[in-house]
């Protein structure tokens, strides 16, 4: 019985630190990297090409030492939807007359939706995988550093990057403090009757019975930021101006070779 | 010496969302002087928290003037400067970690400053080795103890090396053994020359300061050294305050033995005192037999109990292992254990909110292992009330709230105002005084007791209590355990854990100790307050009535063990001292 392991389900945005050589990367190489899977993942058109990312993604996977089922264990939760929209995409796509299959009044299914609908999946999946395999590697820190590294640049043309990316180191560490808290309030809850997980009654009922568990977890949420701004505060938070670093980030040779290999299978991908 | 911090008339008021204002703080002035160690108490609503953000600019005055280090605080060009000089560490350990890895934390306050990088490395180094959590620098701070991140907290002040922390409640979340750890640091830092202010609901830690500040409704009513302070109950009760546990047992003990002098505040002065007492080493007073095992069987039976979270998961983690735990009906059972030692998982089980993976558990005629046993009618029959159980209050309305249980169960109409009415008088709450006070108003002692009547609403039979009285002020501390007191009376059974050694000691009959997820001690109370090593080598402590026994029989008299009441203890007294010339010992028919 899980039915209140709230962040058992939520394998992306979990950092394991398995000392892995992708670990050691520089920061600003896993996120660029990362970040141009992402991009090209959603471009390409190639089912090929998705193929490969999805094999490349389960080596990458290896590489990194994350248990492969676990990192599928993510996909759990999307799968009903994406197997919905795929759904939909095969019936209602545009008609291909030259290859239809079945023909239902205005629904159809030919080899070509069929396809699209494969298509969708594979692009999901290996995109879910993608952020999982980012968030795995990638510890909240390290996002930071990089982030901040990364944009840097851009506070000379005026823009407040620190404080977004702040806003992102704190919305992050906060994240599985939220989950458990809503753990705790269902479970409290569950203990004076609500009913969690049995799945009963209209969707009206359904939204009530949410309520108090959003009060609550709405309520301590804005406890815990307040306190969170006042221990910043104190500690002479005041904004990134004249902010320094305890970590300089360092690109190396090993950077360079890994960038090379990413942008090799983001080519691959789009043209294959 | 000059005065690091100094409050002149200072008057606050919070701004109210309908444009008034409620009045915090007022008149205050205060001088403390560098290298003071000085505590701050008073009941909740006495400004406490609020003069603590004072004292480095957090808040500023509306009227008077606040000057740290000679810097007036309204200006905030000297906020920086103040924040440098004034380090602050809060309640809640988690709500004050900025950072995923705790060196990064420790860093942020440096950080803040502009330091180079080569200088903040060697101030977080300096800062995680004080505080005894190098080893841990490279972790993330949700896998550290409550106490642990507390120390990270303090790391990050230290690392800024300013003249003045201020502990704001830090100890009040924590196991006896994390408390213990951060009252040292605090001893040890003043020894540095530090400026330490602690602000406090436990009053045996303003003990350790050498001035301590009482607040009420936002001014200060008294200002001495504890001695002083402690030397009154009666005015300290009127300020909704305690004595510290054992200047109270010292008070009571001086009720029949008129000889021990006044003024004894701590365990070891009073161990001292009786020692010195004339006594003879009497006899060592038969300990009744324990009763033969009851053939009665156990309402809640739980046998080698596993408990795996996230199973199957990288991020595994064993809860509990192999425990073994009896509760008989109607008793009074308590969990103890540090931070981390699987007590919530134990009570988890107990409700149903968790099945057994590994082990039965049985509750009344309920198997938890068949997967046929409703759960609902185990919950009903089994409260549980979680730890800061106001946290989950979701209605506007105090009755609606106290309701939502029984109405889910059915109830309505009349039957359901009778049994709102019947759980609201339990914890002493007048049905029409409060059913319509909204609850977000209410104080943190009120919203207590809700969160309680919402579950004694549902008529339990047993009731599970995590922390009921963590976080409270002394006077809402002493309100819940009376209440609780009354409900055992009721005949529903109570399982309960708890840090705090003399509420355990007050409530309970039997008690399991847990150990890293494994009944490691379980028996009578006294029997389990005998082991006062083996307590402390687990992370945890003993009553002070315990904590004095031990003492005494350190010192070679002759007390059983096993004493946790002040009764029991002074009865055990007055057969070891010398009061044949009547004049030592007052006997209890007369007093």
């Amino acid at each position: 019985m899980h039915e209140f392991e709230f962040l058992r389900f939520v394998t992306i945005g979990q950092y394991l630190p398995t000392g892995s050589i992708i670990h050691r990367l520089d920061p600003r190489t896993r996120l660029v990297s990362g970040l141009l899977l992402v991009i090209v993942l959603t471009l390409t058109s190639h089912g090929a090409g998705l193929c490969v990312a999805l094999a490349a993604l389960g080596i990458l996977l290896a590489v990194a030492r994350i248990p492969l089922g676990y990192a599928l264990k993510g996909l759990v939760a999307p799968l009903p939807f994406l197997v919905f929209l795929a759904a939909l995409q095969v019936l209602f796509g545009p008609r291909d007359a030259a290859r239809l299959l079945v023909v239902w009044g205005p629904l159809s299914i030919s080899t070509t939706s069929l396809l699209n609908g494969a298509l969708l999946i594979a692009r999901f999946v290996a995109l879910i995988l993608t952020l999982s395999l980012i968030s795995y590697c990638l510890s909240t820190t390290e996002l930071v550093h990089g982030l901040d590294a990364l944009l840097a640049p851009f506070t000379k043309i005026g823009l407040p990057t620190h404080a977004f990316v702040l806003m992102v180191q704190v919305t992050l560490r906060f994240l599985p403090l939220l989950a458990l808290e809503a753990e705790r309030i269902a479970k409290s809850q569950a203990s004076r009757g609500a009913e969690w997980g049995t799945g009963r009654g209209g969707v009206l009922r359904r939204a009530r019975q949410a309520f108090p568990l959003l009060v609550p977890l709405f309520l301590t949420g804005l406890q815990r930021a307040e306190n969170l701004a006042l221990a910043m505060e104190a500690r002479g938070y005041q904004g990134g101006k004249g902010r320094t670093s305890l970590t300089t980030l360092h690109f190396r040779p090993a950077d360079a070779v890994a960038l090379a290999v990413v942008v090799g299978l983001a080519v691959v991908v789009m043209r294959a | 010496m000059s005065a690091l911090i100094e409050f002149d008339n200072v008057t606050y008021a919070y701004p109210l969302p309908n444009g008034g204002r409620i009045a915090a703080l007022r008149e205050i002035s205060l001088r403390i002087a560098e290298g003071e160690y000085v505590a701050i108490v008073g009941a909740n609503g006495s400004g406490k928290s609020t003069l603590a953000r004072h004292l480095n600019a957090l808040l500023v005055p509306d009227g008077g003037r606040v000057t740290v280090a000679g810097l007036d605080t309204r200006d905030p060009s000297h906020y920086a400067a103040i924040h440098r000089t004034v380090g602050m560490v809060f309640q809640h350990p988690e709500d004050q970690i900025v950072a995923s890895l705790v060196e990064e934390d420790v860093a942020f306050g440096v950080e803040n400053m502009g330091v180079p990088s080569a200088e903040i490395r060697a101030r977080v180094d300096e800062a995680l080795e004080k505080v005894g959590l190098w080893e841990m620098r490279l972790r993330p701070p949700y896998m550290l103890s409550a106490g642990q991140q507390q120390r990270v907290a303090l790391a990050g002040v230290l690392a800024m090396r300013p003249r003045c922390i201020v502990f704001d409640e830090a100890t009040a979340m924590l196991d006896p053994a994390g408390r213990c750890a951060v009252r040292e640091m605090m001893a040890d830092l003043h020894r540095a020359g530090l400026t330490i202010i602690a602000i406090t609901h436990f009053m045996e830690e303003a003990l350790d300061a050498r001035r301590v500040v009482v607040l009420e409704r936002g001014r200060v009513v008294l200002d001495d050294p504890p001695e002083t302070v402690f030397a009154d109950a009666t005015t300290l009760r009127t300020l909704g305050l305690d004595l510290p546990p054992a200047a109270g047992l010292a008070c009571e003990l001086r009720r029949y033995f008129p000889a021990l002098p006044a003024g004894l505040l701590t365990a070891s002065a009073l161990i001292a005192a009786l020692d010195t007492l004339p006594h003879h080493a009497g006899e060592i007073p038969p300990v009744p037999a324990s009763p033969p095992a009851s053939p009665v069987p156990a309402l809640i039976e739980v046998r080698d109990l596993g408990h795996t979270y996230m199973m199957g998961t990288p991020l595994a983690q064993r809860a509990l292992e192999s425990v073994t735990v009896d509760v008989a009906t109607a008793s009074s059972h308590g969990l103890l254990g540090a931070t981390g030692s699987g007590k919530s998982t134990l009570m988890q089980h107990l409700n149903g909110l968790l099945r057994p993976q590994e082990g039965t558990v049985r509750v009344g005629d309920y198997i938890l292992n068949d997967p046929q046993t409703d759960v609902r009618a185990v919950r009903r029959m089994v409260g549980l009330v979680f730890q800061l159980p106001e946290t989950q209050i979701f209605e506007q309305y105090v009755g609606d709230e106290i309701a939502y249980g029984p109405r889910l169960q059915g109830l309505l109409g009349d039957s359901l105002r009778q049994r709102v009415r019947w759980a609201m008088e339990l914890v002493g709450m007048g049905f029409n005084a409060f059913k319509d006070r909204f609850t977000f108003a209410l104080s943190g002692g009120e919203k207590r007791k809700v969160a309680l009547a919402s579950i004694l609403a549902l008529r339990p039979t047993v009731l599970l209590l995590d922390e009921p009285t963590a976080g409270l002020d002394p006077a809402s501390h002493r309100e819940v355990l009376a209440h609780l007191q009354k409900l055992k009376e009721t005949g529903i059974t109570l399982v309960l854990s708890s840090h705090q050694m003399e509420d355990v000691a007050a409530l309970t009959g039997q008690a399991t100790v847990l150990d890293n997820g494994r009944s490691v001690l379980e028996g009578d109370i006294t029997d389990v307050f005998a082991h006062g090593e083996r307590l402390r080598a687990l992370g945890l402590s003993t009553p002070v009535v315990a904590q004095v026994v031990e003492g005494l029989r350190a010192r070679g008299w002759t007390l059983p063990p096993g004493l946790v009441s002040s009764a029991a203890l002074t009865e055990a007294l007055s057969q070891c001292l010398n009061g044949s010339n009547g004049s030592l010992i007052r006997s209890f028919a007369d007093s």
